[in-house]
C-alpha cells in the first residue's frame, strides 16, 4: 500500500467512512431520536399543586438569585374570591427575560416551594425581544387531569401548610362549583 | 439610626463625664447615657428589637441583655445607664451575655411563623438579620406554634400581622409619644399579647406609616406597599418630600422605571427618621394623567405637536403679545421658580409674576417682600425644639406641616408653652397641650392687638416663636398685626407656607415687586446687580401684578399671554375669576405634568417632569435649602427650567443656565441681599363678617389634593369629613346628626360634630371628599354661611 | 382555474418570490463572527455531527463579501462593535443578522459598560437566540426558523410596502425608557 499515490490514499479515508456509522444527528428531521439528557436546563415552567392552584408565592427569591437579573416577579395578596394559590401571597406578574437568562438554574435552587422548575424544551429563537420575555402564562404549566383553573379556593378544610405538605391530592368537587359559579357569574 | 442630636449640651457645657469600659475598653461619655449608646460609640453592636433612639426606653424584648460586673443577671443594655467605672461585657466578650442573647433569640422565635419567603420585611429584617447572628442555628421547639388570623387592619392602611410580632412595642410607643395618636396598645398577657386598637378606633394617626419602617419584624405592613416589591430588588435614591414646606428627607426607592415606595430618612436637623403618610405614601400621582408630549390648539382642538413645532407656536405667541403674566404654582423646585423669575423679566420683560395661585392679598405680598424672603434663618426646628413659647397664628401644624407638629409636640413635652389664636382647639392643639386664644376668624388682628399681658410678657422670653401660616393672606390686616406684635415682643416671627415650593419661589424671585435673593424691585442697587448677572441691559422698574389683580387684568384683557407653570384651578378661592382670567386671556402657555382645567384652557401645554425625574431644591419653612437628586436617571421629560430655556431660545433670547448646576451656581453668585429692604405692610384690621355662623376653615392633611390622587388606602384613612360647631351652636341647631351648609354657590351636606370651637363658628374642611368649599359653596374662611339641620 | 390547467402535466407554477426565497434560504453562507464561548457551539454546528452543510450552509465565509448571514456568536464589547458593523456592512445584500446567545441578543449577564447591549443596537437583527450558550440544535432551530422567514421574503414594490408598514409600526412603537417591567 505504501506505494500507492498520495492522492488515492486520501480517498481511501473517503471510502472507509462510507462503511462507518454516521454520526450526523438528523436534526430536526429525527429529533425524538436525539433529546437532551433529563437533566438539560431548557426553558422554566411554572408548576401547581395538585388541585391547579399555583405554587408561586411571589416571593421574588429566583429574581434575587438571578446572575442575570432576567426574573421580573410582582407579588399580590390573595383575596377572597380572588385565590391563585395557598397562603397569603402569589405572583401577580411573572416575567423570564430569556434573551437574558442563561439557564443556570439558580432560581430553582432558590424557590421554597418548587413552584420553578426547567423543562428540557429548548427551541425558543423568535424574530424580536419582546417575545422573548415569557409571561406567566406561558410558563404555567398545562392543567393535568384533576385540576381546576385558579382562581378557586384551598381545598375545603385544608391550610396552606396541607400544601406544603403535599397532602393534597386533587381538585375536589366543592371547588369546582365555585369556579363554575365564577364563570358563570358575569 | 439618629443618635439623638443633644441639643441642650451648646446651652449647658458642663456636661458631668463618667468613664466606663466595655468589651474593656474604656470610654469617657456624658452620664446618664445608655449602655447600649456606648458600645455604639466603640462600634460595638449589642442586637436589639425594641430599643430605638428617638423612643423612651422599655427594655420590652430583651434581646440587648449584657454581662455588668457586679450585677448578678445580665442586664439590658439599652435601659441600663451608665455609672462610673462600670464594666461592661458584651455578647463579644461574655458568654453569660452571648447565652442569654441566643436564650431570648429562641424565645421570640418560638411563635414566629418563619414565613419569610412571604413577608414584606423580609431582606431588611432586623430578626433575620439578628437571628442569624445572635441565635442559635436550631431550634429545640417541636410543640405547635400560636396562630392568629392574619393580617388583620388597624387602619385602612396598616396590616396587622400577629403572629411576626415580637412585643417590643416600638408602635404603641411611637403612637403614644412621637405622634400622640395613642390608638394602638398592647392587649392580653403572656404568649397572647398582642397589639390592637379599640374597637371602634382604627390607628387613623397621620403618622401610622412610621410604625411599618420601624417594626423590626414584619407584623405591620402598609396596604399600598405590601407584596410590591423586594428590598433587594429595590434601587433607593434619596430624596426630598414634595408636598408640604417641612422638607423631610425621603428614600425612594423604585424599580424598574416604577417608584414602589417611599420611607422617612434620618435627618436629625430636620425631619428625625419620621414624615407623615402624605409624604409616604402619596406619590401615585406621578404615574396618572401625564401630559406625554407638547400639545398645541388649532381651531379650538389641543393637538400632539412635535417640539420644535411647538416652541416655535409659544414664542411666536408670547412674542406677539403686549403684555405678559406669569403665575408659578406654589409646587415647583427653588431652580425651576429662578427659571420662571428670570424668564419673567428678561424674555418678557414684564414683573407681572406670582407663585401664590391661591388666596392671596396684597398685604401678604407686602409682609413676604418685607420681613420673609431672603432673610437669615432664625427659627429652624431645632430652636422650635427649645422655645419657651409659641405662638401660632392660621396655622394648623397637624394638617398644614406635619413635622413642625412632630417637632412642637416633642418641644411640648419638653415644656413649651404653645398658644394658638384662631376659632378653634384643633385636635393637634390638644395633642401640644396648648391653650386656645379665642379669635373669631377675621378678629384675629383685634385679638392680637389686645393679647393678654401674660401672654405678651411670655413672648418677650428670649427664643420665643410666632409662627404664621399661609392663611394669613385671607385675614385682613392679620400681617400687620402679626409684623406689629414680633416687633413689640421680639419674638421670632416664621412664616409656614403649606406647600413644598412657595418658600423657594420667594427666595427666587417668582413674586411682583421681589428679584432673586429677597432684593426689592424698587431699589436701583438691587435691579442693576441682577440685570449684571442676567446680562441684560435693565430689568422692568415698576412692580407688576401679581395674585387676584393679575388674574383680574387677563380676565379684562389687559394681558396679552399667560404662562403658567404647576398650577391648580382649584387651589383658588374664586374660582370663576381664575377660570375667566385665563379664558380672556390672548394666549396661554402651561407647563403642566397632568392634564388638568388648565391645559384644557391653554394655547400650548409642554409636559414638564414631576420630582422623581429631575433633580432640584425644595427650600423648607426655615429657609433650609433641601436639595434632591434625580430618581430616575434616565427620564425623557425636561424640567421647567429647561423647558423655558428653549422657549427662549426659540424667542431669541438668551436668558442664562437652565440646568440645575447652573442655576445653584447663578444662584449662589447673586446671594441674599443686604441692603433696605421693602416697606412694611400697613393695613387695618378688616371688619369681621356678620352672620350667625362663619367659617373657619383650612385644608385637612389628607384630602382631595391632586398629589394625592391614585391612593384609595391613603385617602381611607383621612380624617372624618364633618362640620365642628360648639355644643351650645349645635343645641341651637337641635343636635341634628347632619347638617347642610349653604353657601353662594351651592350647598354640602356633612355630618354635625361637637368640638372646642367657639359660638357662631362652623368649622369645616376645605378641600375634602364631599365638601369642597371653593367649589361647592363659594366661601372662604371667616365667610358667613347657613347651617341647617338634615333630614 | 385557467392556467394552470392548460399546461402539460410536470409543469409547476409559483411566484417569483417564492422560487428567489427558496433559492436564498438553501444557500446561506454565514460570515465567521465569533467572539466567545457562543462560537464553540458555532464551530460544532459546522462540524460532522450537527452538519450544517445539510442545509446548504457548508463554508463559513471568512470575507464579508462572500457570505450573506452573520451569526454573531458571543458578546459584542463596545469596541468591537464598530468592527461588527464594518463586516456587515461590507456583505452584499440580501443579507442577514443571527445574534446567537443571550450576550448578543441582549448583552445576558454582562449588564455593564463594557458590553453592547443587544447587537440590535448596532446592525439590524433577524432572529434572536437564547442560550449560554446555545447548543447546536438550538443554533440549527434558530436558522431553520430564520429559513422559513426568509423564504418569506417578499420583493420589489410588495417588499416597498412591507417595509414602510414595518417602519410606521416601529415609530409608534414606545420607546425601551417608556416600557416597564423586563421589557426595559
Amino acid at each position: 500500500m505504501a506505494e500507492l499515490p498520495q492522492a488515492v490514499r486520501g480517498f481511501g479515508v473517503t471510502f472507509a467512512t462510507i462503511f462507518k456509522k454516521v454520526v450526523t444527528e438528523q436534526y430536526p428531521e429525527q429529533a425524538a431520536k436525539f433529546p437532551p439528557k433529563p437533566r438539560y436546563h431548557g426553558r422554566h415552567q411554572l408548576n401547581r399543586w395538585a388541585d391547579g392552584l399555583e405554587k408561586c408565592i411571589g416571593c421574588e427569591l429566583c429574581a434575587w438569585a438571578c446572575p442575570a437579573d432576567a426574573i421580573f416577579v410582582q407579588g399580590a395578596d390573595n383575596q377572597e374570591g380572588d385565590r391563585h394559590s395557598p397562603g397569603e401571597r402569589y405572583g401577580r406578574v411573572y416575567q423570564i427575560n430569556y434573551l437574558r437568562c442563561i439557564f443556570c438554574g439558580l432560581c430553582i435552587e432558590a424557590c421554597p416551594t418548587r413552584a420553578l422548575t426547567m423543562t428540557n424544551e429548548f427551541e425558543l429563537a423568535d424574530n424580536n425581544r419582546a417575545d422573548l420575555i415569557y409571561e406567566k402564562q406561558d410558563l404555567l404549566t398545562p392543567l393535568l387531569p384533576g385540576m381546576l383553573a385558579p382562581p378557586h379556593e384551598m381545598v375545603p378544610g385544608t391550610t396552606d401548610t396541607d400544601y406544603y405538605a403535599n397532602k393534597i391530592t386533587g381538585a375536589v368537587p366543592e371547588q369546582a362549583v365555585q369556579v363554575d359559579a365564577e364563570q358563570v357569574a358575569p | 439610626m439618629t443618635i439623638t442630636s443633644d441639643a441642650g449640651s451648646d446651652l449647658t457645657p458642663q456636661v458631668e463625664m463618667v468613664t466606663v469600659v466595655v468589651d474593656g475598653v474604656a470610654i469617657e461619655i456624658p452620664k446618664g447615657t445608655l449602655v447600649i449608646r456606648a458600645a455604639e460609640l466603640l462600634g460595638i453592636e449589642i442586637p436589639r428589637f425594641c430599643d430605638h433612639p428617638l423612643l423612651e426606653p422599655v427594655a420590652a424584648c430583651r434581646m440587648c441583655l449584657v454581662d455588668i460586673e457586679g450585677v448578678p443577671k445580665p442586664q439590658p443594655a439599652c435601659a441600663q445607664v451608665v455609672s462610673e467605672g462600670m464594666q461592661v461585657r458584651t455578647q463579644l466578650t461574655s458568654p453569660v451575655a452571648r447565652d442569654a442573647q441566643e436564650g431570648v433569640m429562641e424565645f421570640l422565635l418560638l411563635n414566629h411563623p418563619l414565613d419569610c419567603p412571604v413577608c414584606d420585611k423580609g431582606g431588611e429584617c432586623p430578626l433575620q438579620n439578628q437571628a442569624m447572628t445572635a441565635g442559635r442555628p436550631e431550634s429545640r421547639f417541636d410543640e405547635v406554634k400560636r396562630t392568629f388570623p392574619k393580617p388583620i387592619n388597624v387602619s385602612a392602611q396598616i396590616l396587622l400581622d400577629r403572629e411576626r410580632c415580637v412585643s417590643c412595642a416600638r408602635c404603641t410607643r411611637f403612637a403614644e409619644q412621637i405622634a400622640g395618636d395613642p390608638m394602638l396598645e398592647l392587649l392580653e398577657r403572656g404568649a397572647n399579647q398582642q397589639v390592637g386598637t379599640a374597637v371602634d378606633q382604627p390607628f387613623d394617626s397621620y403618622f401610622s406609616g412610621n410604625t411599618v419602617q420601624i417594626c423590626p419584624v414584619g407584623a405591620l405592613t402598609s396596604a399600598a406597599y405590601r407584596f410590591r416589591s423586594r428590598p433587594f430588588d429595590l434601587v433607593s435614591v434619596p430624596t426630598t418630600c414634595e408636598h408640604c414646606a417641612s422638607g423631610c428627607s425621603l428614600r425612594t426607592d423604585h424599580r424598574r422605571g416604577t417608584v414602589t415606595r417611599r420611607l422617612a430618612w434620618d435627618e436629625p436637623a430636620v425631619n428625625e427618621e419620621w414624615n407623615c403618610d402624605k409624604g409616604r405614601f402619596a406619590f401615585t400621582y406621578q404615574e396618572q394623567g401625564r401630559v406625554t408630549t407638547p400639545l398645541i390648539r388649532e381651531d379650538g382642538q389641543l393637538r400632539v405637536a412635535s417640539w420644535p413645532e411647538a416652541l416655535d407656536f409659544a414664542a411666536r405667541g408670547l412674542s406677539a403679545a403686549s403684555s405678559h403674566g406669569v403665575l408659578v404654582g406654589g409646587r415647583s423646585t427653588v431652580e425651576d421658580s429662578y427659571a420662571y423669575a428670570r424668564f419673567a423679566r428678561v424674555a418678557l420683560k414684564t414683573d407681572n409674576i406670582d407663585f401664590r395661585v391661591r388666596d392671596s392679598s396684597d398685604e401678604e405680598a407686602q409682609f413676604l417682600r418685607s420681613a420673609v424672603a431672603g432673610t437669615a434663618v432664625r427659627t429652624t426646628y431645632e430652636t422650635l425644639e427649645q422655645a419657651p413659647v409659641v405662638l401660632l397664628i392660621a396655622f394648623e401644624p397637624e394638617d398644614e406641616s406635619p413635622i413642625v407638629f412632630l417637632r412642637l409636640r416633642k418641644a411640648a413635652r419638653g415644656g413649651t408653652r404653645v398658644y394658638a389664636v384662631g376659632p378653634v382647639a384643633t385636635r393637634g392643639l390638644a395633642k401640644l397641650s396648648g391653650t386656645l386664644i379665642p379669635a373669631k376668624p377675621g378678629a384675629e388682628p383685634a385679638v392680637l392687638a389686645e393679647l393678654a399681658e401674660q401672654v405678651r410678657a411670655e413672648l418677650q422670653a428670649p427664643g420665643a416663636v410666632i409662627m404664621v401660616g399661609e392663611r394669613i393672606a385671607g385675614i385682613q390686616g392679620g400681617a400687620t398685626a402679626v409684623l406689629q406684635l414680633a416687633q413689640a415682643t421680639g419674638a421670632a416671627l416664621t412664616w409656614v407656607p403649606r406647600r413644598a415650593g412657595e418658600r423657594g419661589a420667594l427666595d427666587a424671585g417668582a413674586l411682583a415687586g421681589l428679584l432673586p435673593g429677597g432684593r426689592p424691585l424698587t431699589e436701583d442697587s438691587a435691579r442693576a446687580a441682577v440685570a449684571a448677572a442676567w446680562g441684560v441691559d435693565s430689568l422692568p422698574a415698576t412692580v407688576g401684578l401679581a395674585g387676584a389683580e393679575l388674574l383680574a387684568a387677563a380676565r379684562d384683557g389687559a394681558i396679552g399671554a399667560l404662562i403658567t407653570g404647576g398650577v391648580e384651578l382649584g387651589d383658588l378661592a374664586d374660582q370663576s375669576l381664575g377660570r375667566a382670567g385665563l379664558e380672556a386671556a390672548g394666549f396661554v402657555v402651561a407647563l403642566e405634568n397632568h392634564h388638568s382645567a388648565i391645559t384644557e384652557l391653554a394655547d400650548v401645554v409642554f409636559p414638564v417632569a414631576v420630582v422623581t425625574e429631575k433633580a432640584g431644591t425644595f427650600m423648607n419653612w426655615e429657609g433650609r435649602p433641601r436639595p434632591f437628586a434625580q430618581t430616575f436617571k434616565d427620564a425623557l421629560v425636561m424640567s421647567d427650567a429647561v423647558v423655558l430655556g428653549m422657549l427662549a431660545k426659540a424667542m431669541n433670547i438668551a436668558v442664562g443656565a437652565s440646568d440645575v448646576a447652573g442655576i445653584r451656581q447663578e444662584l449662589g453668585a447673586l446671594g441674599a441681599w443686604t441692603g433696605p429692604r421693602a416697606e412694611r405692610p400697613n393695613v387695618p384690621a378688616g371688619p369681621v363678617a356678620e352672620g350667625a355662623h362663619l367659617v373657619a376653615t383650612w385644608r385637612a392633611l389628607i384630602d382631595n389634593g391632586v398629589m394625592q390622587e391614585g391612593e384609595p388606602y391613603l385617602a381611607a384613612t383621612a380624617h372624618l369629613v364633618a362640620a365642628t360647631v360648639s355644643a351650645t351652636t349645635a343645641g341651637a341647631l337641635g343636635n341634628p346628626e347632619s347638617v347642610t351648609v349653604t353657601g353662594p354657590l351651592g350647598s354640602v351636606t356633612v355630618p354635625l360634630e361637637i368640638g372646642a370651637v367657639i359660638d357662631g363658628v362652623v368649622c369645616l374642611p376645605l378641600n375634602s371628599p364631599g365638601c369642597v368649599l371653593y367649589r361647592d359653596l363659594g366661601v372662604r374662611s371667616g365667610q358667613a354661611v347657613t347651617i341647617k339641620g338634615a333630614l | 382555474m385557467g392556467l394552470e390547467e392548460a399546461l402539460p402535466s410536470g409543469v409547476l407554477l409559483t411566484t417569483v418570490e417564492k422560487v428567489a426565497g427558496y433559492a436564498r434560504k438553501g444557500s446561506l453562507w454565514p460570515a465567521t463572527f465569533g467572539l466567545a464561548c457562543c462560537a464553540i457551539e458555532m464551530m460544532a454546528s459546522g462540524g460532522a455531527r450537527y452538519d450544517l452543510a445539510r442545509f446548504g450552509m457548508e463554508v463559513f465565509r471568512a470575507s464579508p463579501r462572500q457570505a450573506d448571514l452573520m451569526i454573531v456568536a458571543g458578546r459584542v464589547s463596545q469596541k468591537m462593535a464598530p468592527v461588527l458593523r464594518q463586516v456587515y456592512d461590507q456583505m452584499p445584500g440580501p443579507k442577514w443578522v443571527l445574534a446567537m446567545g443571550v450576550c448578543a441578543s441582549s448583552g445576558g449577564m454582562f449588564n455593564n459598560y463594557a458590553i453592547v447591549q443587544g447587537v440590535d443596537h448596532v446592525v439590524p437583527v433577524d432572529i434572536y437566540l437564547p442560550g449560554c450558550p446555545p447548543r447546536p440544535e438550538m443554533l440549527i432551530d434558530a436558522i431553520l426558523k430564520l429559513h422559513d422567514q426568509i423564504q418569506d421574503t417578499k420583493l420589489g414594490v410588495n417588499r416597498k410596502a412591507e417595509i414602510r408598514a414595518l417602519e410606521s409600526a416601529a415609530l409608534t412603537a414606545p420607546a425601551t425608557l417608556e416600557m416597564k417591567g423586563l421589557l426595559r
